[in-house]
């Protein structure tokens, strides 16, 4: 459907001159720098403007669903860190929290504190990511540095507790691995004093930069009508103004104890659930995990990291449990179907990216060929997520 | 209206040449700070006691039980040995990693706590066959803990000997 | 006195009866030969700066281990490993202008070079309308790029393209409208007699320090904004746009040809630095150069590391603000070119000559 430009009659003319033009459809993707990963989205494009969009997903399929019903239950815990591969621990925690439900386990206290403080930082590792490699689509690298710098501090904090960095199998089904190493909780604190000078240097260089605002303000505008129709969650869905926590609104662990603020896009630059609001969105999201962490931090209490029950081989009673915690991208659910043998029958998760994802198709048509970068870029996906 | 637009064009003026201004002062304090990266081949990283790299078994107290082994979720242990009575002479026990994803699950069932994941990460290797690794040949061992082994051979061969007369 | 100071030199050590044309090919032969290697030599060092000043500001070192000493000749091992690439031509490429393209952006990088004053007495040519053949020869690459993001066949290369033809013709008028005031204030389009003029107080009377500063500074800063743009700097760095456009124009270059790109974009950038300099910031003129004498070999040695200086720390600020600021979006390049800084431009230009004619009519 191309634009069939009609130039302006001079007055009297009958000449009218219509020169039929054909979209360009583009491949953007599967190698491009802006989709985060192996992932195509054919674009079709009026000179700069964009007339349509869709996206091919499965360059990272990895039969992660089907592989959860012939590991054990914990076995597949490794699998969970590689879905989405920047909030490991809020995986296991999605996984570790549906496996709880099914056996009908109480998590010990101190347990249940430290997964809080474990999801909350990495929340901000992921959003550290999330909000850097935003800049880098916009064509801004260096915060991108600056927040990998601080992200990398988050990894040696995990590196620290669990072994790993990326992939921390440390949450688990019954608890968590390992308790925190001697001196472990102070680290966090110094980390959390340091982060948030860092956070201010991150808002007035990226976010508060006018070159910014200009190329995100009013771009990609999604309302919360249709966020809710889209079944979009996490960051998204608030920046659209629709106020929607798991955390507050279902809570799960000791979230229910803790104060924190769901900060909510309201179109300080331009429209309410624009690319700046999204931006903005997880910007407070960090000071809100900040302020969470620091709450944890004051109310860890002393005990057991590990229910007694919960051994190597688990053997969940027969039945079906879904359950849905608020991930970094948004809502991460996991439906577990157990027949009380030490393999699942079926392990399905819902997860945020995929469905978050579906609205490109919504959002690009019309936007500009520079704002497709945009648009992708701040709505956070993460392949192995879309793709499984 | 044209007050209202002429400052509107003022302020995205100013707004643009401040933010800049505000932008390359961050940029220029980064730059006169001191950089956070580590030299890499130079400097080691410090991993932590946790680190979950490379396995290493400490084959005297491994009793055959093929715990671990059944544990990994991707079957990448293998373990061959012949039972002497309470004498265990190995013939294999072998960790492909190509498959492991260095998950630790391994390690926590052990009965006798006596495979472990060192801080060996290095596996650059221009072959396949080099990810599987022998961990009775004691590859994959930091300094220490191969000094660890050979004083535990040193004590074998002495009740050896000490035996034999 | 027509010619350089390479036909200077070779006049004098030539047997005498030497034919005239013979002189002038082996003049421009060795100018050339300079040229390139000097521009070699520059993108070589400005790609190195440019690798530790974005290390440093991104908190990491850039490049440590090549050479020795913070790396210094990475950028030589990888203009070796350019040299040596596979050079491919793509099967649906035009063949014609995809080989023209990089040669056609390397000629008029290089012949910018041919009109920029650098000490006293060294300056291939010394023209009436120096910068304007400047310009003109300038904006040659914006042909080279339409020819190359053409001639690649490729849908991100067009785009590139064509942002690049939108983007040179509509910085094209800024930028020369920013040099207006200098030219007003000098009464010369060539670049060494606007040096010449500033080398009053000690060295220091620099355009931006004359009675006029209140026109030259604002001018400098719009001369060099549409500088960045001319030349495809962050943050007008649209038709490259790597995070949009893969690489924008030259994706499908590979080895020499890609080498020639990545040149020019140094060379403009110094050329572009060169002329602010010149014509803003004192040319060769630095303070304390009134206590050599006329004849000295100094002058001209300190008069060129001068103003290498100058320009390579203009270099740097353009470094330094690629590494600070996001991209626009190519609408938004437009409309700071047409909206901002043309109207600027011209408002500069008017105030600068009402200026210039009061002061001539003291
Ligand atoms: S670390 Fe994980 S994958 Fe590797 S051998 Fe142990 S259990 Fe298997
Ligand atoms: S679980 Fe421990 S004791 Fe059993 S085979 Fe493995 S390493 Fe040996």
């Amino acid at each position: 459907m191309g634009l069939t430009p009609s130039f302006a009659q001079a007055p009297g003319s009958e000449v009218e001159v219509a020169v039929p033009t054909q979209d360009c459809s583009i491949n953007m993707g599967p190698q491009h720098p802006a989709t985060h990963g192996v992932m195509r989205l054919l674009l079709k494009a009026d000179g700069e403007v964009l007339t349509g969009a869709q996206a091919h997903l499965g360059y990272l399929h990895r039969c992660a669903e089907k592989i959860g019903e012939n590991v054990d239950w914990t076995q597949y815990l490794p699998y969970t860190d590689r879905y989405d591969y920047l909030s490991a621990m809020n995986n296991n925690l999605g996984y570790s929290l549906a496996v709880e439900k099914l056996m009908g386990l109480e998590v010990p206290e101190r347990a249940q504190w430290m997964r809080v403080l474990l999801a909350e930082l990495n929340r901000i590792a992921s959003h550290l990511f999330a909000v850097g490699t935003y800049g880098l689509d916009l064509g801004a690298f260096t915060p991108l540095f600056y927040t990998l710098r601080e992200r990398e501090e988050i990894l040696d904090l995990f590196q620290e507790i669990c072994g790993a960095r990326l992939t921390c199998t440390f949450i688990r089904p019954g608890g968590l691995f390992n308790d925190a190493p001697e001196g472990w909780l102070e680290k966090v604190e110094s980390f959390l004093c340091r982060f948030e000078e860092r956070w201010k240097e991150y808002d007035a260089l990226l976010l508060r930069n006018k070159i910014f605002i200009e190329r995100t303000a009013g771009i990609g505008t999604l309302s919360g009508n249709d966020a809710v129709t889209w079944g979009v969650t996490g960051p998204l869905l608030r920046a659209s103004g629709v106020d929607w926590d798991l955390r507050r609104d279902q809570p799960y662990l000791v979230y229910d104890q803790l104060d924190f603020e769901v900060p909510l896009g309201v179109g300080r630059q331009g429209e309410v659930g624009d690319c700046w609001d999204r931006t903005e969105v997880r910007m407070s999201e960090m000071l809100a995990s900040l302020s969470m962490i620091r709450q944890c931090l004051d109310k860890m209490p002393d005990g057991a990291i590990q229910h007694p029950d919960a051994g190597p081989v688990l053997r969940p009673a027969p039945g079906r449990a879904y359950v849905g915690v608020e991930n970094p991208r948004g809502e991460l659910g996991h439906w577990l179907v157990s027949d009380g043998t030490k393999h699942p029958v079926r392990v399905r998760m819902r997860s945020p990216s995929f469905c978050n994802l579906s609205v490109v198709e919504h959002l690009l048509p019309g936007a500009m060929l520079g704002d497709a970068a945009a648009i992708l870029g701040s709505i956070d996906i993460v392949v192995g997520e879309t793709d499984r | 209206m044209t007050s209202s637009a002429f400052s509107r064009w003022w302020r995205n003026l100013s707004d643009g040449v401040i933010s800049t201004a505000r932008g390359m002062r961050i940029t220029l304090r980064t730059f006169l700070r001191k950089p956070v990266t580590v030299q890499y081949p130079d400097e080691k990283p410090d991993l932590g006691g946790r680190y979950r790299g490379i396995h290493y078994l400490e084959q005297d107290l491994c009793i055959y039980c093929d715990a671990c082994a059944k544990a990994c979720p991707v079957d990448c242990i293998e373990m061959d040995a012949t039972r002497h009575g309470k004498e265990l002479e190995w013939h294999a026990f072998t960790l492909d990693y190509n498959r492991c994803m260095l998950c630790e699950l391994c390690v926590y069932p052990c009965p006798k706590d006596c495979i472990h994941q060192g801080e060996e990460y290095a596996l650059v290797t221009e072959d396949r066959e080099d990810m599987v690794r022998d961990l009775l040949t004691w590859k994959g061992l930091t300094e220490e803990q191969k000094q660890k082994v050979a004083e535990v051979e040193a004590l074998k061969a002495q009740r050896a000997a000490g035996g034999g007369e | 006195m027509d010619g350089n100071f390479i036909s200077h030199l070779l006049s004098a050590s030539l047997p005498p009866g030497f034919p005239f044309w013979g002189l002038a090919l082996l003049a421009a032969f060795l100018g050339a030969l300079c040229v390139v290697g000097f521009v070699s030599i520059l993108a070589l060092v400005s790609v190195w700066l440019e690798r530790k000043i974005a290390g440093h500001i991104q908190a990491r070192l850039g490049p440590m281990r090549t050479g020795g000493w913070h790396g210094w000749s990475q950028t030589l091992a990888d203009a070796i490993k350019l040299l040596t690439k596979e050079d491919v031509i793509l099967r649906g490429a035009d063949p014609v202008l995809f080989r023209l393209a990089p040669a056609l952006v390397m000629g008029s990088a290089l012949a910018m070079f041919a009109v920029l004053p650098f000490a006293p007495g060294v300056q291939f040519a010394d023209i009436d309308l120096g910068v304007y053949f400047l310009l003109a020869v300038a904006s040659l690459t914006t042909i080279g790029v339409i020819m190359a993001g053409w001639g690649s066949n490729n849908k991100w290369s067009l785009y590139g393209a064509m942002r690049e033809a939108a983007q040179a013709t509509s910085y094209e008028i800024p930028l020369a409208l920013s040099l207006i005031p200098p030219i007003l204030h000098f009464g010369t389009f060539s670049l060494l007699s606007a040096t010449e003029q500033q080398s009053g107080w000690g060295g220091m009377q620099w355009y931006i320090f004359s009675d006029a500063f209140w026109v030259a500074i604002p001018s400098f800063f719009l001369f060099f904004t549409a500088a960045l743009a001319e030349n495809k700097r962050a943050p007008f760095d649209l038709p490259e746009s790597e995070s949009e456009l893969v690489a924008g124009f030259h994706t499908e270059y590979s080895g020499l040809r890609f080498a020639f790109f990545f040149l020019e974009e140094y060379a403009a950038m110094f050329a572009a630095s060169a002329v602010a300099t010149a014509y803003w910031l004192g040319g060769w003129n630095f303070p304390g150069m009134t206590f050599l004498s006329t004849g000295s070999l100094w002058l001209p040695i300190l008069g060129a590391l001068a103003f290498l200086l100058k320009a390579m720390f203009l270099v740097c600020v353009m470094i330094w603000i690629r590494w600070t600021l996001p991209r626009l979006r190519i609408d938004q390049v437009m409309t700071l070119g047409w909206k901002y800084l043309t109207p600027l431009a011209l408002g500069i230009m008017v105030a600068a000559a009402g200026w210039e004619a009061w002061r001539a009519s003291l």
